[in-house]
């Protein structure tokens, strides 16, 4: 980097907003106090969601059509995920192979005759990822990235599963801000925060909406009772 | 195509509305935008606190723009993110390729960015000889066609599909033959799956910029972004210095408001924050992380008292509704931001003398200001700028004396009168059947479209006829 040039183009940058707004005030407790009012309206400013309960918002948002591409159903424990994985696959004529995530909690389950470890570069597979968190306001599911959670994992297949503990869902896009502002100040912010509403979709050729544009095309939420 | 220039606005007009089949193509897209987006604002009451709630985050984070963003300077380098500061885009463009330089750097993949297009980054990266991927399906198409984006979120709306059926199969390595656009779709997918996969460089613009973390955001339908920034050993982010926000928190209410504005769905399908370069045993992720904050023309609107300009989200609303654009398409403008935004930004951007013309097109009929999520009065900066073009006289000569003679006119009511009446007996002379086809001195309107037939009398008659007519009826 050419320091020099880096110092005076910031430099130029600062005075150029200084010379704008000479009067500003720089108090931090007061522009802190600001900042903090304008998030108090955000309880007046969301839309109602679909049902007072978080995963009941979740699922009737998403069986109303409202997240494109995307279904989801209700297991009761994780052993159930393997059965609803098979059911997933037959449904769309696939063959008995998916990659799933490499997470303990996924990986030691009986997959029985199902092969788990496909090459997803490879166009035409299924992923199953283990999503951090689930928001009813919008039907996504939450993933960062980390050792056990490629992000390409989510971008690569055709066809998406992600398993959602029922415990971490969500009501707005304003409740999983917080954790993330908790993470932060444990330094724990991961590279990556996905918010996934959806599949891989384009509007760009005369406005049609096409799925599986790069990624997925058909995307299944399986939110998991026990956890 | 060739990039049309801004100061030639009325000849990219004339060229414009020539096109038979434009206005039809870009209506497609933009009716279906209003109609959607109409319904995303009746599905969601609260869209007005919405809007109020984040037009204040937007006006607070300009309010104190030095502390945000050195706030965000500061985290972002503990992210372990190189931050670059640049004052122009030419500068800016400079920085992005001396990285790729740097890195040898053969292929690049780039998310769609209107800054990047700002800063001219397409053209300095072809010129340098790096292979450059434009991954957004809009974008790989008008990459494909040689043109410039003639909208912000649907760059390649003047193309057909059978434009876009001639430029896959000639240039896809397995096109498809089928017609169908689910096809077409599919072949750009087999297409750039393995340019993903093998760039060096993946560069992205941000949606926001998160102060308190130093985060940048993405938010994409595609899911392109992720498939840019993750495969690659570095990533690039290029982003205005408007883009700032004070945290997540204060981003999730224009998110809220950005894709009802822009699609008219509720949430884009892909929001992303990126914190830095991968972590240690992180499963993928670039290496490098570098952020170039950009200012071009941004802070000069803060010292013209533009600064409510700052607060556009980049949504396409004001454009989807502006009865101009919906005849004249993005290219006319001879700008990278078309529309009514687009005649404000350019006058920053480039300059107020080659960019009046189209401060001028404006119909003022406050559609824009009506939509915009973020209530921007871009009727009133219009004229704002409008007023200052008139006084650095950039207006050619004929108007000016025009414009003055109209004033002399309007000062004396009996004989504003008279040539009204005159005007009106003028223009009955050339109509036929309620529409006047040509006529003396207004070939700019009738070259693309009749003028509708006046009334038999003026403004000033019918109102006295009818004032008369109450005051004899009242007795
Ligand atoms: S000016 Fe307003 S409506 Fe237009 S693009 Fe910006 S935010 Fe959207």
């Amino acid at each position: 980097m050419d320091n020099k040039r880096n110092n005076e183009s910031r430099e130029r940058i600062f005075n150029a907003i200084k010379a704008a707004a000479p009067t500003v005030s720089m108090d931090l407790d007061i522009i802190q106090k600001e900042a903090q009012d304008i998030l108090a309206e955000s309880e007046f400013a969301r839309p109602k969601l679909l049902a007072e309960d978080a995963p009941e918002a979740l699922v009737n948002r998403i069986n109303a059509g409202l997240v494109i591409g995307t279904s989801c159903e209700i297991v009761a424990s994780l052993e159930d995920l393997p059965h609803s994985v098979n059911q997933f696959l037959n449904k769309y004529s696939l063959p008995p192979e998916l990659k799933v995530q490499n997470v303990p909690k996924l990986q030691s389950l009986n997959w029985e005759s199902l092969s788990i470890d496909v090459d997803l570069q490879k166009d035409n597979t299924v992923g199953m990822c283990w999503a951090e968190y689930g928001v009813a306001e919008t039907g996504s599911f939450v993933v960062h990235s980390s050792p056990e959670m490629p992000i390409l994992l989510n971008f690569l297949p055709l066809y998406l599963i992600a398993v959602i503990p029922k415990s971490k869902i969500l009501h707005y896009m304003d409740d999983y801000a917080l954790i993330a502002s908790e993470i932060a100040n444990r330094g724990e912010t991961p590279r990556n925060m996905c918010l996934i509403s959806g599949v891989s979709g384009t509007t760009d050729i005369e406005g049609v909406l096409v799925q599986g544009a790069h990624g997925p095309e058909i995307s299944h939420i399986i939110i998991v009772e026990d956890q | 195509m060739h990039a049309n220039k801004p100061e030639n606005f009325y000849q990219n007009v004339t060229e414009a509305l020539a096109q038979p089949d434009l206005k039809m193509i870009i209506r497609r897209t933009t009716d279906k935008a209003e109609t959607k987006r109409a319904e995303a604002i009746a599905n969601f009451p609260e869209f007005e606190k919405a809007r109020q709630q984040g037009q204040k985050v937007k006006d607070h984070t300009i309010k104190y723009m030095d502390h945000y963003l050195a706030e965000f300077e500061k985290n972002a380098a503990a992210q372990g993110t190189i931050v670059h500061w640049a004052s122009t885009g030419e500068e800016a463009s400079k920085i992005v390729l001396d990285i790729c330089r740097q890195h040898e750097a053969k292929k690049v993949t780039r998310s769609k960015s209107m800054l990047g297009e700002e800063i001219g980054l397409s053209h300095a990266l072809d010129n340098s000889g790096i292979e450059r991927v434009e991954t957004d399906l809009a974008e790989h198409i008008i990459q494909l066609a040689g043109d410039p984006p003639s909208h912000i979120v649907w760059p390649a709306m003047h193309r057909s599909r059978e434009d876009v059926i001639k430029l896959f199969r000639e240039f896809h390595k397995d096109p498809t033959y089928s017609e169908e656009i689910t096809d077409l779709v599919r072949s750009a997918r087999r297409d750039l799956r393995t340019k993903f996969l093998t760039s060096d460089i993946g560069i992205s613009g941000s949606n926001f910029l998160l102060a308190d973390s130093g985060s940048s955001c993405t938010v994409t339908n595609e899911g392109n972004a992720e498939l840019t920034i993750t495969p690659p050993k570095v990533h690039i982010v290029t982003a205005g210095i408007e883009k700032l926000v004070p945290s997540m928190a204060h981003a999730v209410p224009l998110l809220r408001l950005l894709t009802r504005s822009a699609t008219g769905g509720e949430i884009t399908q892909y929001i992303t924050f990126h914190n830095g370069p991968k972590r240690p045993n992180d499963a993928d992720g670039p290496e490098e992380c570098h952020i170039v904050l950009v200012d071009n023309g941004r802070t000069k609107m803060l010292a013209d008292g533009m600064e409510e300009m700052l607060r556009c989200i980049r949504c396409g609303a004001c454009m989807n509704h502006c009865v101009v654009y919906k005849h004249i398409g993005g290219h006319a403008y001879g700008s990278v931001y078309p529309g009514p935004m687009g005649s404000v930004l350019t006058p920053h951007l480039d300059s107020l003398k080659v960019a009046n013309k189209q401060t001028h097109a404006c119909t003022l009929n406050g559609r824009c200001e009506e939509v915009c999520p973020v209530n921007i009065p871009l009727p009133k900066l219009l004229r704002a700028l409008r007023a200052e073009s008139w006084q650095k006289k950039y207006e050619p000569l004929t108007n000016r004396y025009v414009v003055k003679a109209y004033a002399q006119l309007a000062k004396r009511p009996r004989m504003f009168q008279f040539v009204s009446s005159c005007g009106v007996v003028f223009m009955k002379l050339f109509s036929r059947q309620g529409w006047i086809k040509s006529m003396p001195f207004t070939g700019g309107w009738t070259r693309n479209r009749d003028l509708i037939e006046p009334e038999s009398k003026t403004f000033m008659q019918q109102y006295k006829a009818s004032k008369k007519a109450k005051s004899s009826g009242g007795r």
